[in-house]
């Protein structure tokens, strides 16, 4: 009896201070912390929901601080020094994940106070138009006759593009270690390397594709999403038989140290935040997808990845176990 | 005057000792790279050019330096030196404490504008004041642009 | 359609009276961000992007143009005026730009920029009608084994800028080469000489690198030298416009500067930087007057100016015609066609024919515009440098300082832009180059990433650097640079032997 007696007051409290909180949240001057220079998608993340947050008149007035570096973890190497600082937000996601790792950051995500997961961007495998390679199992064949001579072009080095192609020769049945992966600088030139034919295939989010796919330049083998993309006549890579299934995530953390109360105030503007129409427009502008998940659910997901990206990078040798 | 008679040139020696411990700082660091490419040529190759670059041309200037000819040249005015990186000093601590762009940019128009022989302190710490809200308001209020913020800037 | 209907249609789009405003607004903003060291077009338009969401997407592309173009003139005008280049593309036109203005002769350096800017923007554009389609094929067939052949001639003519010594020269470059190997392996993801400082680990900006040498490195030098020289700077010294010498040694520098610029800049990892100092250095080579390199010739402001703004117009080829951004910059300008949901390429111009071509056309009209605001401003930007000198090198101090922090938020790129300047003011002293550490800088991580890329591919066979016609050819250029000067030295002796 106690036991629940027990539960309903603690109910009530949580209750209780998240109506405390929503109030408090209208009052507050909260900073968003991009981790990145201006322009990047962490940036745009940490700019959209600013204005999100003002137009819907959720908070008081929103800033976005841009602490770029390293993929992410020169801002989250200033951030857990901010402890119990509840007015303070900052935009993450997969990348930074692989980042700490890599980096042998000093710092890492079990720091900071998981808030919530935002959007997410499905991955793409891409082969030029004139490419004798016509769908997945294609390259999966190709990758288990010679993993060499199979060069995937995509983002920087331990990015969440070289993850997927380690993770597509392992699924295929290759050596993840032996993938002949060629990192290239900016979107643009890895798109010329591959329209160009210097490279076997092309990986990276959807999105910068989809124009090349379109027009029929590029010819899209597989997406990297659990089921297909809605009005995208792409299989999915589970479809053709291969299990990978990868999503680039963004998401928000607070502080390390927070109180209870200032968890469920962030938690609650967050909310709030992303059922706005406000947070819907920019989301349909930007081309996201939304990939909500509360505080908890957030919680145990970054758990489970952080786990997943530092196997795929310890396969790919690209961090010593 | 001195640079008729052959005398051995004091900062060719500094630049090649400098040159040989960079080199020697670019080895060491190279040795530190644990991983290396799966294929074609991996992180080592470039810090070795570049290393054995360092070394040979720290051997040139060594060869440059005895051969003489180092020009005396003339002493500089330390002062106004040490009050312009005082000045880049007073921004970077204070930036670094959370003071702000615009006192920091202040102190740095006032300092420099002393290292050039001006003595109207007041006036200058005034000018520099002006110039570093206007910058502030321009880029960080219009482009929104993160400039460092202290109490003062709070205030816009 | 054919290229001249569609291109006066889109002249009906750029003419409109709102269209102009825009116009007007971007080239506005475009030079005065250009002209502030660090603060660069790419920045710019990332910040607005937000803001112009809710303008219509012609009127916001317009503007965006009219930001890239502007920033392009901007830059020249503090690399002439204070030796302070505000984007890394106008480091080239501050090695002879600021030289002319010392003498005196900084309208005429400011002018030819300008003109030379305007006629290289207008060529380029042209191009862009004309060209593009055909440009774009043979620039995505540019493979990684062909960008290092193109560093290997860009190398060689880093020694244009190595003055009297090449022992000096070399030492300037390889420090510069050891400051690009600082951060991550772009190949690897390992770190290279970050000493634990995660604020190297994405290598030094070339921008703190610049302004660190010039801006602050020039305060100090000038500073430590009051008591000796008293450097009564003359503003105007002789007219302030171009003589009629002037512009017979500057038109065929802009020619072949936009012959460098324009399709070097169309190459997906071409740049700006590497068309400036190939046209700096063969304007050294072709000059007639080679005692006045060095001391501020017109011939090496006028070919890297138009250089750069034909680069900037070269970029645009592949992000109209195929939606792959080859510069920051670019990129930005992708992501506000994608705010409307437009991706540029060939249906694009299909599509919304007046879109695209309203685009290019305001291309003319914003080019067009920074001339006719630029010249008359030359006669006012030369009056900077009746700024009593305290104030204007504190000002140059606060401006290099702000943009040095606005690009990187971190008190360490601040103890960068210091240890730098103290590094220049030390280079200068003791008569070392400044402008081969900064090409090094740009030119030894793209060469080695480049060079790495093609070897991964090949699976480490060598062979694929001189297979491809492509770089063979460009191998040889390199190649027959790098022996001439020495082949003529010892036909000259040769000759002077058999006197």
């Amino acid at each position: 009896m106690s036991v629940v007696k027990f539960a309903w007051s603690a109910a009530l409290a949580a209750t209780m201070a998240t109506v405390l909180a929503t109030s408090a949240a209208a009052q507050m001057e909260l900073r968003i912390i991009a981790p990145a220079a201006p322009g990047g998608g962490w940036d745009q993340t940490a700019r959209s929901l600013q204005q999100a947050m003002t137009a819907e008149k959720l908070v008081k007035s929103a800033q976005v601080v841009n602490i770029p570096g390293a993929g992410g973890t020169v801002g989250l190497a200033q951030f857990v020094n901010a402890k119990g600082d509840g007015n303070t937000l900052m935009v993450n996601g997969f990348v930074m994940v692989g980042a700490i790792l890599l980096n042998k950051s000093p710092v890492n995500l079990s720091q900071v106070t998981p808030i919530a997961r935002l959007t997410e961007e499905t991955q793409v495998i891409v082969v030029p138009a004139n490419s004798p390679i016509k769908d997945a199992k294609d390259l999966a064949a190709a990758v288990k006759k010679d993993v060499a001579r199979v060069t995937f072009a995509g983002g920087s080095a331990g990015g969440a593009d070289h993850i997927m192609a380690g993770m597509f020769v392992g699924a295929s049945g290759g050596e993840a270690a032996k993938v002949n992966y060629v990192p290239f600088s900016g979107g643009g030139e890895s798109l010329a390397a591959i329209l160009g034919g210097r490279v076997t295939a092309g990986i990276s989010g959807y999105g910068e594709y989809e124009g090349q796919i379109k027009t029929g330049r590029l010819r899209a083998i597989g997406v990297s999403s659990p089921n297909r993309l809605p009005g995208v006549d792409v299989p999915t890579f589970k479809e053709q038989g291969i299990e990978l299934v990868l999503t680039n995530w963004r998401s928000l953390v607070a502080a390390p140290g927070i109180s209870d109360a200032q968890k469920a105030a962030l938690t609650a503007l967050v909310e709030k935040t992303v059922k706005s129409n406000a947070w819907q427009e920019q989301l349909k502008q930007k081309g996201w997808d939304n990939a909500y998940l509360s505080a908890d659910a957030f919680t145990a997901f970054l758990k489970n990845e952080i786990v997943r990206v530092g196997d795929v990078l310890k396969s790919l040798g690209l961090v010593k176990s | 005057m001195q640079s008729q008679t052959r005398r051995v040139d004091r900062v060719g020696i500094v630049v090649a000792a400098l040159l040989a411990v960079l080199a020697g700082v670019v080895i060491w660091d190279m040795t530190t790279l644990t991983i290396s490419q799966t294929y074609g040529v991996g992180p080592k190759a470039m810090p070795i050019v570049v290393a054995s670059g360092l070394a040979l041309l720290s051997i040139g200037n060594l060869v440059l330096a005895f051969r003489g000819g180092g020009e005396e040249r003339e002493q500089p005015t330390m002062l106004p030196i040490l009050l312009i990186l005082g000045g880049l000093g007073a921004v970077i601590a204070l930036i670094g404490i959370g003071g702000g762009f615009i006192p920091a940019v202040t102190i740095l128009f006032a300092a420099t504008a002393a290292a050039f022989g001006r003595r109207a302190i007041l006036i200058d710490l005034a000018i520099g004041f002006v110039l570093g809200t206007a910058a502030y308001l321009m880029f960080a209020k219009l482009l929104s642009l993160s400039l460092p913020m202290g109490p003062l800037e709070r205030l816009f | 359609m054919d290229p001249i209907s569609a291109l006066a249609q889109g002249l009906t789009v750029a003419l409109q009276p709102m269209n102009l405003l825009f116009a007007l607004v971007g080239v506005l903003l475009g030079t005065a961000v250009g002209v502030l060291p660090g603060i660069g077009p790419a920045l710019t338009v990332a910040l607005l992007l937000p803001v112009t969401f809710k303008l219509d997407p012609a009127g916001s592309l317009i503007m965006f143009a009219g930001i890239y173009y502007g920033g392009m003139y901007g830059g020249s005008t503090t690399a002439i005026l204070i030796n302070t280049p505000g984007e890394s593309a106008s480091l080239a036109t501050a090695l002879e730009g600021n030289k002319m203005a010392k003498a005196g002769r900084g309208g005429p350096a400011l002018a030819t920029a300008a003109i030379g800017s305007f006629v290289a923007g207008t060529i380029a554009t042209i191009g862009i009608v004309f060209l593009a389609p055909w440009l774009v094929e043979v620039a995505i067939r540019f493979g990684p084994e062909d960008y290092f052949a193109l560093m290997c001639v860009a190398f060689i003519t880093v020694s244009a800028t190595f003055g009297a010594s090449p022992i000096r020269g070399l030492t300037s470059l390889f420090v510069g080469l050891t400051l690009g190997l600082v951060g991550i392996d772009k190949l690897t993801g390992q770190s290279r000489l970050h000493f634990g400082v995660p604020e190297l680990l994405d290598g030094i900006e070339i921008t703190t690198l610049a302004v660190g040498l010039f801006a602050v490195g020039e305060a100090l030098y000038v500073v430590s030298r009051r008591h000796l020289v008293q450097d009564t700077l003359e503003p105007v010294r002789g007219s302030l416009w171009m003589t009629a010498q002037d512009w017979a040694r500057s038109w065929k520098p802009w020619l072949r500067g936009t012959l460098f610029g324009f399709p070097i800049g169309a190459l997906p990892a071409g740049g700006a930087e590497i068309p400036t100092f190939l046209s700096y250095s063969t304007e050294r080579r072709l000059t007639k007057y080679p005692q006045e390199f060095g001391h501020g010739a017109i011939e090496g402001v006028a070919g890297p100016e138009a250089a750069n703004n034909a680069s900037a117009a070269g970029t645009l080829v592949p992000l109209l015609t195929l939606g792959l951004p080859t510069s920051a910059t670019a990129a930005m300008l992708l992501a506000g066609f994608q705010q409307y949901g437009l991706n540029p390429g060939p249906l694009l111009f299909a599509e919304r024919p007046e879109l695209v071509w309203g685009l290019i056309a305001s291309l003319f009209i914003a080019n067009f515009m920074l001339l006719i605001l630029n010249l008359p401003l030359v006669g006012l930007w030369v009056r900077l440098l009746s700024i009593p000198q305290p104030w204007l090198y504190a000002g140059i101090l606060v401006f290099a300082t702000m943009g040095t922090i606005a690009a990187k938020p971190s008190v360490v790129e601040l103890i960068m832009l210091a240890v730098f300047g103290v590094m220049g003011y030390l280079m200068r002293r003791h008569d070392f180059p400044i402008a081969p550490v900064v090409i090094g800088l740009i030119l030894g991580p793209v060469a080695e990433q480049q060079l790495r890329r093609a070897l991964a591919i090949s699976l480490g066979d060598p062979l694929v650097l001189v297979q491809s016609p492509m770089s063979a050819t460009l191998l040889a250029i390199a190649l027959i640079a790098l022996i001439a000067p020495f082949a003529m030295r010892g036909l000259g002796r040769f000759r002077s032997d058999a006197d």
